[in-house]
């Protein structure tokens, strides 16, 4: 056909089969383009809520690679004329992405250091063998510990630990599938839930700082805690009571599968003087995001603490390089990038109205109602694309649905920590699918009531306790 | 020659490995089995990979390696690798890595030199074709999958001929069912008829089909060429005759105690992109293994 090869034209099928999704996202936005600018909206607004539209569609199909979803994003700005290009990489590039860069190195840093064995020992020490009490030990130790140091670096430590108490309960995976999910999941939505506690939590609560201070509004590291943690440590029995309920654990007790982990852990390596060492310059970093992170950025912080291990010989940069998702990165500076443009091009405060104008009657009437409509849109969103991408796209909007902005930034934060429903809403739950001994459908069978319990629970916290203590 | 034998789990690929392995000392080809995981959000892969290297540091396998050690086993137990290998076991600490997305074991074969066995991750079709495109590969051998996305992309987009290991039972006593027409595939299908009918030593049913009554000098001549080629390989063969709709009346004939050897459709790729094949409609309907030659 026209002098193409029957390879040629295999090959060229192929790509099509395999960039469907980028095909159909650029019919999407060439359609928009040419559609007429709505009433009220600016053309670099309409422009800009393209490319958000075109640029989710691909994050959540991945038809091309992240960095390259990146590049499509700070190419389109400027050519759009939604600003030039010195401005589109100045927006780039803030202590945000510093935070996502540094708290990804340190993620690498921390789980080289190998304190899974310490963790599992303080747990056992903790909860003893009795199967309910460890379900509870692994959802606050996931809790607490990723409320500090991101929920994907406490995945991975967590990780061995659950397996190895499953593989030494029994090798045949079929008589332990409940304790397995029990366990499992227990980490997964444990880091999810401590994942809000403080802004060094995640990414996406660090985008929503930048936010407030591009509003002139502030949180200091300690007043995220005093509003968020109550709510993490609320979540804890909860969670794990509805694991339990979800997935009755064959084993009410687990002696020798607990004695043997105590064996095995003993073996390894005591804690050493470099030990001690990684530890404090962690604890360093904690104290640092606490008392300075409003003077110096959460970035600066998490870069001196990369810095500080490199420089004492913790961590090696090829170990560094070769295990941080630099593609990650450049995506997420360049959906923060989209955030500002949103915010500057005047199409978050349309995009606001809008909801306010479909919902407006039933928020006026039931206040509590706004809040919900935030937890809605931002949980669904959160479930289908990454909650760091959720929050730097619909930040900037739900800033401006609620009287209170500092009040539904922080809801909305909280909100995009929910994606219990899916293997791959966050990195938490892809970790611990990666064992391959919890199935796909899992997450929707106990995802939903967490889910639920954690949207209603949230709408109730939001208008009580934050209310009590303003 | 060189056969890929792609395996997906240790509880439903027995079938597939077992033939396959079967058609190799056949052919004495040269054999790798692939186990292609699940593909990880591009969000995720780097952390899902340092918690792997946590995990292998608790004794943990990388998910995968236990269906290359099943393999490894079944290969053993079939003395389809040196004694020397089978002695020390499966190698998994030679699981070299390359780009991190293939991890390959080389072991020495008795049938043949190499045997490998690879780990891949991502979307099946496009690491199968990656698999069959840089390593060259003459047939890939696979179980049955009931997904018609995934049999026409296999047909469409996969460069070696394709042996689908659909619905085999091992206590079953087979036939092999040749389609014959004047197609240039029928050619090189009736060779690989004769070794298969060798590897398995079955008999050869030659089937050739007209949609009207009557049948033309072309297809005459292809199925007396046919049976004449099988007597002197010393292969049972004899020509079957039948009118009716092809893909229907090959699927028909075959039931499910046969084996069924068609050439590839020599149809442009974009007919067969969006019309289909009569390969693609007897491969998506039969209810036995079928061989598609390319």
């Amino acid at each position: 056909m026209l002098g193409f090869s029957h390879r040629s034209l295999t090959n060229f099928l192929f790509w099509v089969t395999q960039k469907k999704w980028f095909l159909v996202t650029m019919m999407v936005g060439l359609i928009l383009l040419f559609l007429p600018t709505p009433v009220g909206l600016t053309l670099e607004g309409y422009r800009t809520i393209i490319i958000v539209i075109t640029a989710l569609m691909m994050i959540i199909t991945e038809p091309i690679p992240l960095p390259a979803i990146a590049m499509y994003i700070l190419v389109a700005e400027v050519y759009f004329g939604i600003g030039t290009a010195n401005e589109i990489a100045s927006s780039f590039m803030n202590d945000a992405v510093f935070f996502i860069m540094g708290s990804l190195m340190l993620a690498v840093a921390i789980i080289k250091q190998g304190w899974d064995t310490r963790i599992a020992l303080g747990i056992i020490k903790l909860t003893g063998n009795k199967t309910a009490n460890i379900v509870f030990g692994f959802t606050a130790i996931s809790a607490i510990l990723s409320s500090f140091i991101g929920e994907h670096t406490v995945a991975a430590l967590m990780l061995p630990i659950a397996m190895t108490l499953i593989r030494f309960t029994s090798d045949d995976v079929s008589k332990v599938s409940n304790l397995s999910a029990v366990l499992l999941f227990s980490i997964a939505y444990g880091c999810l839930i401590g994942s809000i506690g403080t802004p060094s939590g995640g990414g996406r609560n660090v985008i929503m700082i930048t936010y407030f201070r591009d509003a002139d509004l502030s949180i200091s590291y300690l007043d995220w805690m005093m509003k968020v943690y109550p709510l993490v440590l609320i979540q804890i029995p909860i969670v794990a009571w509805i694991l339990q309920k979800s997935f009755v654990p064959e084993y009410v007790h687990l002696d020798s599968s607990v004695r043997k982990l105590v064996i095995q852990v003993a073996k390894s390596r005591k804690m050493t003087g470099r030990n001690t060492v990684a530890a404090v310059i962690i604890l360093f970093v904690f104290l640092g995001w606490v008392f300075f992170s409003e003077s110096i950025g959460l970035g600066t912080i998490a870069l001196t603490g990369v810095l500080s291990y490199m420089v004492a010989g913790f961590v090696r940069w090829e170990d560094l390089n070769r295990n941080t998702h630099w593609g990650v990165i450049i995506l997420f500076g360049a959906t923060i990038s989209l955030g500002f443009n949103i915010k500057a091009t005047g199409a978050a405060i349309w995009l606001a109205n809008q909801v306010l104008n479909l919902f407006g009657n039933i928020m006026e009437t039931f206040p509590f109602m706004s809040d919900a409509i935030v937890v809605l849109m931002t949980t669904t969103l959160a479930n289908v694309l990454s909650s760091s991408a959720t929050v730097a796209v619909l930040g900037p909007v739900t800033l401006n649905m609620g009287s209170d902005a500092l009040h539904t930034g922080l809801v909305t934060a909280i909100a995009s920590a929910f994606g219990y429903f899916t293997a791959v809403a966050a990195p938490a739950c892809t970790i611990v699918y990666s064992s391959g001994m919890i199935k796909a459908k899992d997450f929707l069978k106990v995802g939903w009531k967490v889910g639920l319990m954690s949207m209603i629970l949230l709408v109730i916290y939001a208008n009580t306790y934050w209310l009590f203590i303003n | 020659m060189k056969i890929l034998i792609a395996v997906g789990s240790k509880e439903y690929s027995g079938p597939t490995l077992q033939v396959g392995i079967k058609v190799a000392k056949a052919f004495n080809a040269s054999t790798t089995i692939v186990d292609v995981g699940e593909k990880v959000s591009e969000f995720s892969t780097k952390v899902v990979g340092l918690t792997q290297e946590r995990m292998e540091s608790w004794d943990f396998d990388r998910p995968g390696v236990d269906v290359l050690e099943w393999a490894f086993k079944y290969l053993a137990e079939n003395n389809f690798i040196e004694p020397q290998q089978i002695e020390a076991g499966f190698p998994k600490t030679t699981l070299v890595e390359k780009d991190g997305r293939r991890a390959e074991v080389y072991l020495k074969g008795t049938v043949c030199d190499d045997v490998n066995l690879i780990l891949r991750n991502g979307d099946i079709i496009a690491e199968l074709r990656d698999e069959v495109q840089t390593e060259f590969y003459d047939v890939m051998i696979i179980g049955g999958s009931g997904k018609r996305r995934m049999v026409h992309d296999m047909i469409q987009y996969i460069d070696s001929s394709i042996f689908v290991v659909k619905n085999y039972d091992p206590s079953q006593e087979y036939q092999i069912l040749i389609a014959v027409d004047d197609s240039p595939g029928t050619r090189k299908a009736i060779k690989y008829g004769v070794r298969v009918a060798q590897a398995f030593g079955i008999g050869v049913n030659l089937l050739t089909v007209s949609k009207q009554d009557h049948f033309g000098e072309g297809y005459k001549g292809a199925a007396d060429r046919a049976a004449k080629f099988m007597h002197r390989s010393g292969i049972e063969a004899k020509n079957v005759f039948k009118v009716g709709d092809p893909a229907k009346t090959i699927v028909d004939t075959a039931g499910d105690n046969h084996i069924i050897i068609m050439g590839a459709s020599t149809r442009s790729p974009i007919k067969k992109f969006f019309k289909g094949s009569k390969p693609l409609d007897v491969m998506e309907n039969c209810r036995c293994p079928i061989l598609i030659v390319k």
